[in-house]
Formats: structure tokens, C-alpha cells, sequence
């Protein structure tokens, strides 16, 4: 019988190795990211700075998809609510209010944590595919009310959000510099992906996943599986609306497409083929769509039927996505590494 | 006396109305959701792509109808040509990922992809543009001093007549009883010498071609568009979940209670918010009985 000591010992270092090459992922993609703005930036690129700034964003939109599926094991259809709603927010305070990037931060956040208890209170009462109907019908009611709500601007949205320059403290960071606002949306969805990460080693992410293994045995070891639930939804919606709320800044404009289904399921398709249950697969996956659509858009308007066709497949055959199907031998060299064979 | 002219009035000329309105859409929405709800009753599948399948069944009837074939033998073989299209989907792409642990996510997310392809495979093969398809009887009848359109009341009829038959294919014949036994059961049925795999391939089948034929029967009324399955598929789900997934019973009844709730409101309140009232008066259901007003299609 192997005793618990040993046990404890090999659960601990397989999560080491697991968080070391998912770390090891993340700083490539920071690299990544940086040696992509110093060429774009050298060679004077504007439209491809600005695509990938909008890969980043919808990133966000993936991540916060994959803390509720790859965490705890529910499947939202309805986080383009929350990141509609970011957009919404963000875009109304600087236009209305006042054009300071982190006001709109602010309130983006208050509000939506609001907004997510209330949503969290319906939601996370339904399990399974219940939860996945109920975000969906709750995303999809909300998209046609701001359609027709002329205050919002109705099915034109709300155009003219102002150029607006973000106050580092030490510096400042216009929106309207592409090479500039690419590397600050790449800090701040990498600063949301490592809050997650932390959360996702702290005792309430370890009860997630818990729940996401066994959901009927984690209240007898006495732990609040609707509260966990509950929380895990709220930081999911607050990881939504401020990706969303960079979007305004972004592109100047919001409008109800931001709300449809269409952001949702494409967020659960980032999710699947970036690597579901990682964090930084959602971003990797994210950037992957962004430029398999425009590698097929110069083909064909049809981009979504390929990238439809690679979704379903990757259901099938991979289901632990794109960082999954690396993993594992980069897991080998890092356990190797860690603790060269003993015998 | 007055008073009761006034009020039967109201009752014949703008209740009825909107009553008759409300079961001619409710007879679309429960065609839908009486597919989704057998497929999930039995296989535990959330089909995603029914409002695809809805809309495939519709261009069908554009591509026949526009091959010179009658309205009528449509309605018929729409229907029959998308029974292999739907066992072949759960062939290909469900039964793969049925095994696996967390199924109702992996199924869900499959029919989810496959509606993805055929939305655009609409574009790129019908256009996006909408496509009108003449209505095959014309004309309106006289009922209590109101004219209602006679494909309407057809429509109905023959929704009526569906959901009847479906009800004795699945609660009166032996077939039924072994699709029963199939979802109610499955290893036991197996080793009863059920052939549990075709059984599933061919519910499936099934709730599919029932999905073409709404498509089909609505394409008159409401026109073909890519995105026409989309618009439709969330009344359906609403439908099935507050009568309880896998629920015949219960489809047919919230599908008529619903849609009536919707038709009424829709005179006090903007039609733009029928869709949170129904919506809220789904999530007041799951609060009060989280499965729905009734009992699965195995334990029927």
C-alpha cells in the first residue's frame, strides 16, 4: 500500500509540472505578443496591431469562458452578456461621463458584479445543461432588449466613445498609438489571466475543481459547492465585462452584435481549441481564430463553416485543445528537469 | 347592457384574435420542441443545431419547390429525406463522444459546431437573402364573425394531427415502448435484445425529420432565411424546459400555455419585452420545480 505521504508527494509534483509548463506557455505568449508589436510597430502596421488587439480582447471573452468550463465544469452560453455589458458600461462613462480609462474600469466592474450576483442567483441554481440553456436564454433576452431600447442607441449602439489617453502614473498610453494600446491590452489580459491563475490555486479554486470531478461528494466533505459556484460566475462575468470594456476603447463604437450568441459560441469555440481547463489556452486559442479567419477570409466570406468543421473535430479528437496536445512532453522535460529519475 | 356589448367586443375582436394567433405559434414551437424534447428524453442530448435542422428542412422544400414539385408531396418528403441526414449525424458525430464522462457537455458543444456549419453552408449555397415560398391555400375562412387564413388553420390542424400521432407512435406501439425502454433503461434493454445503438440513431432520426417538417410547414407563414432557426429556437427551449426536458406531455402543454402568455401580453406590454416575460416566467418554473413541470419520455 503506498502510504499518504508518497501519495501527497506525486499529486503535488505532477501540479507542479502541470503549473510550470502552463507558466512556461504564458511567458511565450507574452513573448510572443511583444516581438509582434516591435515588428508590426518597425514595419508601420495599423490594421494588423488593431486585429490582434481585437484577438486579445476576445481572449478575455475565452478565458472567462474557460474559468466556468474548464474550473467548474459549467458550460455558459451567455458570457457575451457580460462582456456586451462591459462594452455598454465602459463605452457609456467615457462618452457620458468622463474619458478616464480607469473610472470606466471602475464602474464596468461594480456594475457587472452586481449584475453577475443578480445573474449568478437565477443561473447557478440550474445544473448541467440547464445552466448552459439558462445562459443562453438570459444573454439572448438581454441582446433584444438593448436592440430595441432607443437610450442605448438601439440596433445602432452607441457610436463616438472619445479617443481617450490611460494614465499609467508614470507615463500615459494613448488609445489612438496602435503598437501602444496592443501592449497595454496584452498587460491587461495578462494581468486578469495571472488573477485567474492565482484564484485557480487558492483553496476556493481548488474546491471548484472539485466540484468539476465529483459535485455530489463535495458537500459531505463540508465544503459550499453554491457558493463556490456562485463565485466562480461573478469573477467569470467581472473577466467578461472589463475585457469588454477595453473594446469601446478600441474601436470607438459598441453595438448589440457584442450581446448575440454569435460572441458567446465563439468564445466556446476559442475555449475548445485553445486548450479547455488552462487559462492561456482560451488566449492562444483566441489569437489561432483570429488568424485562421483572415487567413480563409481572403478566400471566402465563408470563414465559419472551416472554422465550424475544426470546432467539431476538435470536440471529437482533441478535446484537450491546443495546449493539451503540446503539454504533455513539454510536462515530461519539466518533470525530468525537476527531479532527475531516481531509482 | 352596453357594457356587455363592449365587452363581448373586446372578447371577438381583439382576444380572439391574438388567442388564435398564439396557437398557430405555438403549434410551430411545439413541432420544434416535440424533436428536442424526444431526443433529449431519450439520448440526454441538447440538440443545438435543431433550429438548423428546422431551417434545412425549410430550403429543402425551396430547392423542390423550385424543382416543379407540389407543395403537398413536400410536405411528405422533406420529412422522409431528412431522416438519413439525422441518423447519419448521430453516427458520425454523436455516438463518438457517447461514452465519454461528461457527454452532455461534448454532445451539446458537437450540435452546437454542426448548426455553426450549416448556418453559413445556407449562405453559401441559398444566399443570405430571405426566400418566399407562396402559400399554398389561399384564401381565409369566416369563424364567429372573424376571418382567419386557412393555411393558418391548416397549419394548426395538421400540428394537432402530428403531435397526436407522436403521442401513440411513442405511448401506444411497440416501438415506442422499446424507445421507452431504451431511455428508461439502457443496459437493461440491451440484454433484452434491443438494439440499443440503432434505437438512438433512429430517435434521433425522428426528432430531426420532425424538425424539417415544421420547417416545411412554417416556411409559407414565416419565409426562409439562413438564421431562421435561430430566431425560432429559443421559444422552443423555453418550452421544453419549463415542461421538463424529455417531457412529450409537457412540451405540448407549455408550448400552448407559453405561447399564449406571449400573445395575450403582447397586447398591454411592447413585444419586445414578451420575450423577458416568458424568459422570467421560465426561470419562476425552474425555481419552483428545477425539472420542469413534468416527468421525463422513460418514466412517462
Amino acid at each position: 500500500m503506498a502510504d499518504a505521504g508518497s501519495v501527497i508527494e506525486a499529486v503535488r509534483r505532477s501540479e507542479d509540472s502541470r503549473r510550470r509548463s502552463l507558466s512556461a506557455f504564458a511567458l511565450a505568449f507574452v513573448a510572443f505578443g511583444v516581438a509582434f508589436a516591435a515588428i508590426a510597430a518597425a514595419r508601420g502596421e495599423v490594421f494588423f496591431l488593431r486585429l490582434a488587439t481585437e484577438a486579445l480582447i476576445f481572449g478575455g471573452l475565452a478565458l472567462s469562458a474557460d474559468i466556468l468550463l474548464g474550473y467548474a465544469g459549467m458550460l455558459s452560453l451567455g458570457q457575451a452578456l457580460f462582456f456586451g455589458l462591459g462594452a455598454y458600461v465602459s463605452a457609456l462613462v467615457l462618452k457620458n461621463v468622463l474619458p478616464s480609462f480607469w473610472l470606466a474600469m471602475l464602474v464596468t466592474l461594480l456594475v457587472t458584479t452586481l449584475i453577475g450576483l443578480i445573474a449568478a442567483v437565477i443561473a447557478t441554481r440550474a445544473r448541467g445543461v440547464y445552466f448552459a440553456l439558462i445562459t443562453f436564454g438570459l444573454a439572448q433576452v438581454v441582446a433584444k432588449v438593448v436592440f430595441n431600447t432607443p437610450s442605448l442607441g438601439a440596433s445602432d449602439g452607441i457610436i463616438g466613445v472619445p479617443v481617450i489617453a490611460i494614465d499609467l502614473g508614470v507615463g500615459q498610453v494613448t488609445a489612438a498609438s496602435p503598437a501602444a494600446f496592443f501592449l497595454f491590452c496584452l498587460a491587461f489580459i495578462m494581468a486578469l489571466y495571472c488573477l485567474c491563475a492565482y484564484l485557480a490555486r487558492t483553496p476556493g479554486g481548488r474546491v471548484l475543481a472539485a466540484i468539476r470531478s465529483n459535485e455530489d461528494r463535495v458537500p459531505f466533505l463540508g465544503y459550499p459547492v453554491t457558493r463556490a459556484r456562485m463565485l466562480a460566475f461573478v469573477l467569470a462575468a467581472d473577466v467578461a465585462a472589463l475585457s469588454g470594456a477595453l473594446y469601446p476603447v478600441l474601436r470607438g463604437f459598441v453595438s448589440p452584435e457584442l450581446l448575440y450568441f454569435e460572441v458567446s459560441g465563439n468564445a466556446i469555440i476559442t475555449v475548445i481549441i485553445g486548450g479547455m481547463g488552462t487559462l492561456i489556452g482560451p488566449l492562444y486559442g483566441s489569437a489561432l481564430i483570429v488568424v485562421l479567419k483572415s487567413v480563409i477570409g481572403s478566400y471566402t466570406a465563408h470563414h465559419l463553416i472551416v472554422i465550424g468543421s475544426l470546432f467539431v473535430l476538435a470536440v471529437i479528437f482533441f478535446p484537450q485543445g491546443l495546449i493539451g496536445a503540446v503539454r504533455p512532453s513539454l510536462e515530461r522535460r519539466f518533470a525530468l528537469r525537476a527531479a532527475p529519475l531516481r531509482r | 347592457m352596453a357594457d356587455m356589448h363592449g365587452l363581448i367586443d373586446t372578447l371577438q375582436f381583439v382576444f380572439a384574435p391574438q388567442i388564435v394567433n398564439g396557437l398557430s405559434i405555438g403549434v410551430a414551437v411545439i413541432l420544434m420542441a416535440l424533436g428536442l424534447t424526444i431526443i433529449f428524453g431519450l439520448l440526454d442530448v441538447i440538440n443545438m443545431a435543431h433550429g438548423e435542422f428546422y431551417a434545412l428542412g425549410a430550403y429543402l422544400a425551396v430547392s423542390l419547390l423550385a424543382a416543379g414539385v407540389n407543395f403537398w408531396v413536400c410536405l411528405v418528403a422533406v420529412p422522409v429525406l431528412m431522416l438519413p441526414v439525422g441518423y447519419v449525424v448521430e453516427r458520425a458525430l454523436i455516438q463518438r463522444v457517447f461514452d465519454r464522462k461528461d457527454r452532455h457537455v461534448l454532445t451539446l458543444l458537437l450540435t452546437f459546431g454542426l448548426g455553426v456549419v450549416l448556418e453559413d453552408a445556407f449562405r453559401v449555397v441559398y444566399g443570405p437573402n430571405t426566400v418566399r415560398v407562396d402559400t399554398p391555400i389561399g384564401g381565409a375562412a369566416q369563424i364567429l364573425g372573424m376571418y382567419f387564413p386557412n393555411y393558418r388553420l391548416f397549419v394548426m390542424a395538421v400540428g394537432a394531427a402530428i403531435v397526436a400521432a407522436v403521442w401513440i407512435v411513442v405511448f401506444r406501439t411497440s416501438m415506442g415502448a422499446i424507445v421507452r425502454a431504451a431511455a428508461y433503461d439502457r443496459q437493461m434493454a440491451s440484454s433484452l435484445g434491443v438494439p440499443v445503438a440503432r434505437v438512438y440513431s433512429a430517435t434521433f432520426a425522428f426528432g430531426i425529420g420532425l424538425a424539417g417538417l415544421a420547417g416545411v410547414l412554417l416556411a409559407p407563414i414565416y419565409s426562409v432565411f439562413p438564421t431562421m432557426g435561430k430566431d425560432f429556437i429559443l421559444l422552443a427551449f423555453t418550452v421544453v424546459i419549463v415542461g421538463g426536458l424529455g417531457s412529450i406531455k409537457g412540451a405540448v402543454i407549455a408550448g400552448i400555455v407559453l405561447m399564449q402568455i406571449q400573445a395575450l401580453a403582447s397586447l398591454y406590454i411592447s413585444p419586445v419585452w414578451t420575450d423577458p416575460l416568458l424568459f422570467g416566467v421560465m426561470v419562476l418554473v425552474l425555481m419552483w420545480r428545477p425539472r420542469g413541470l413534468f416527468g421525463a419520455l422513460g418514466n412517462g
